[in-house]
């Protein structure tokens, strides 16, 4: 029996891979990670004099970073391997095979980062809630977004869970971020003054931001022992989303206790409240 | 505070006319039935008060006017000694309000009283806390006609400077070097790259601006060293009349000006957020004292804040009340826009 075997298929990892191209495409990675380093170190530290742009500027560093590694792996694969044409279809061949067998996270990874990048359900500097974490997204990397939570733990969540999960962004690539202040009184407390003073704690706080497209509010919630007043407006920066909250909290309640209005109640069922 | 438009040995002012004819058609209007009351709203040092003062001079037997210098906390001090005249005029208005739980209450009064009373108000504010007040309270709605007083052009500045000396009492000399008067030239910066211990020059372009402007125009032949002196000091005073004449006062070496005596005044300011946030207030407010600091912001680090905004030539201090520094004016304008405290 004759066997036809296509020898340049065969031929492909033997005669282009040696010590000098493997060295070469080390080489070039490294050198895109060096270069999307700089870049990426270069726009943060440029976003950041830039005010209500900062966002904006960030966002662009995911999109380097891709078209860096991009570009690197067309420069191994075609001048430093220089796969021909059927040469790159066994490749692909390979690669198929690998993603099949173990590299198809890697690769919805991947994937799941370039819909990131041009769908942006959220962007490097939102705050986001992916999953169960909830958090500033400090990188979009080629496998993971990294989120930085209130308590500063650096989380990686993996690009493909864009697939699978629900993504809420609370600012959608503005600067600004509404933040919501609830206040618990207690029922028989002057709701309307308690209200007055919520909103002048909330329109005198050093972080917060006002506009006709950004406007605040203040309502009032009646439940069966207590009344809660909600504040919501937002920060210019949302990285002060909590020293915002702490100190609307902390000059309201020092305002309520000189006026008398107290927090509610705890309701122990005694026998006089039977009665 | 304020500081003088009008031209020595003469009553005339200089500058702001539209403002002045809309001023006195809202107060014919008025005479015919019609109250518009008036907002001159503008930048510390840029002559509102002036402006007033030349408006009480025009309808002297028609204004009574009030003028304050520091945070009104009382109601009662909204009260007129005696039955004020038809035409009421309030200069710097935004001491009515404090940005502080509670400190809207003498302002809320005094819109009260705009908004009942039969009188025609003339009020002037600070931009920046009219801006402030425009977005949380809605006062635009109270003052129908707002007049937001426009930079003085470089033909304006130099008027209001030149009409305090004797013609010929001043030497315009142009010591402007033949490579300050391109419109681009190459510089070099020393970077130090600290692990490597070696400094680098980076060659860069540096463009001259005012250069840039004369050579796109094709005047350049026509420009004198007098021309060069005042278009500098319009561009550093941002238009200003007051921070220009802060500018003039500083460079002339009397009586001699050359365009090398004119400073840039151009600070390099660092801040945190907190120290971003009361020099706004000081901005906003324009005279302000330390307890009145520690209300608003409750900073315990208020004297540590205040001493790194001196330090930086931000502010100064002027019987115990804080004021923006007239030459650091624009430069922290810049920054605190950038920084989002100002809005």
């Amino acid at each position: 029996m004759v066997v036809m075997v296509d020898t340049n298929l065969v031929d492909v990892p033997l005669k282009t891979v040696n010590f000098g191209t493997i060295l070469s495409s080390i080489l070039i990675i490294l050198l895109a990670y060096l270069l999307t380093r700089i870049i990426t170190y270069i726009l943060i530290r440029f976003s950041e004099r830039v005010g209500e742009h900062r966002i904006t500027v960030k966002m662009v560093v995911p999109l380097l970073k891709f078209a860096i590694y991009g570009i690197a792996l067309y420069y191994i694969l075609g001048f430093v391997i220089s796969l021909s044409s059927s040469q790159l279809i066994a490749f692909s061949g390979l690669l198929g095979a690998a993603i099949g067998f173990g590299l198809k996270d890697l690769f919805a990874d991947v994937i799941g980062g370039l819909i990131i990048i041009f769908e942006k359900p959220y962007q490097i500097g939102d705050k986001v809630k992916i999953g169960e974490y909830y958090g500033e997204v400090s990188d979009i990397g080629i496998r993971s977004t990294r989120l930085i939570t209130p308590d500063d733990n650096l989380v990686s969540v993996p690009n493909y869970l864009i697939f699978t999960q629900a993504v809420a962004s609370a600012n959608a690539g503005s600067p600004e971020m509404m933040v919501v202040i609830d206040l618990f009184m207690d029922p028989d407390s002057d709701a309307e003054l308690a209200m007055r003073i919520l909103k002048e704690a909330v329109v005198t706080s050093k972080y917060v931001y006002i506009s006709k497209k950004r406007p605040f509010t203040v309502l009032l919630e009646d439940y069966p022992f207590y009344r809660r007043i909600r504040a919501k407006a937002y920060v210019y920066d949302l990285r002060y989303e909590f020293e915002f909250k702490s100190e609307v909290t902390r000059r309201t309640w020092k305002e309520f206790s000189k006026k008398g209005i107290t927090a509610p109640q705890v309701n122990v069922m005694s026998e006089k409240t039977m009665s | 505070m304020g500081i003088t438009l009008v031209k020595k040995n003469s009553n005339e002012i200089i500058g702001y006319k539209q403002e002045i004819e809309s001023i006195q058609k809202a107060i014919t209007d008025f005479e015919s039935g019609q109250k518009l009351d008036i907002a001159i709203i503008s930048e510390p040092f840029a002559g509102r008060s002036t402006l007033v003062n030349a408006i009480e001079e025009m309808t002297a037997h028609k204004i009574t006017k009030r003028s304050f210098s520091s945070i009104v906390r009382n109601k009662e001090e909204l009260m007129f000694p005696e039955r004020p005249k038809r035409i009421v005029v309030i200069d710097n208005s935004h001491f009515f309000y404090l940005r502080t739980i509670g400190g809207f209450n003498v302002l809320e009064e005094f819109l009260k009283l705009v908004a009942s009373s039969n009188n025609l108000f003339i009020t002037t504010w600070n931009i920046y806390s009219w801006n402030y007040l425009d977005e949380v309270i809605n006062i635009d709605q109270f003052f129908p006609i707002q007049l937001k007083l426009p930079k003085f052009t470089t033909s304006e500045i130099k008027e209001l400077i030149l009409s305090r000396y004797r013609e010929d009492e001043l030497k315009f000399l142009d010591d402007v070097k033949s490579e300050n008067k391109r419109p681009v030239n190459l510089f070099k910066y020393p970077v130090t790259i600290k692990p490597l211990k070696k400094t680098i020059n980076i060659p860069f372009l540096k463009i001259n601006l005012d250069r840039l402007k004369v050579h796109l125009s094709r005047k350049e032949e026509k420009k004198k060293a007098e021309d060069i002196i005042f278009e500098m000091i319009n561009r550093v005073s941002n238009g200003n009349p007051g921070v220009a004449k802060v500018i003039w006062e500083k460079s002339l070496e009397y009586p001699t000006i050359k365009p090398s005596y004119v400073q840039e005044f151009s600070f390099k300011i660092t801040l945190d957020y907190s120290e971003s946030f009361i020099l706004y207030i000081i901005l906003s407010m324009e005279s302000i004292n330390r307890e009145e600091l520690v209300e608003i912001t409750g900073e315990s680090k208020v004297d540590n804040i205040l001493y790194r905004l001196s330090q930086q030539g931000l502010i100064i201090v002027d019987q115990g009340y804080y004021k923006i520094k007239p030459e650091a004016l624009k430069s922290l304008v810049e920054y605190l826009k950038k920084t989002g405290v100002m809005w």
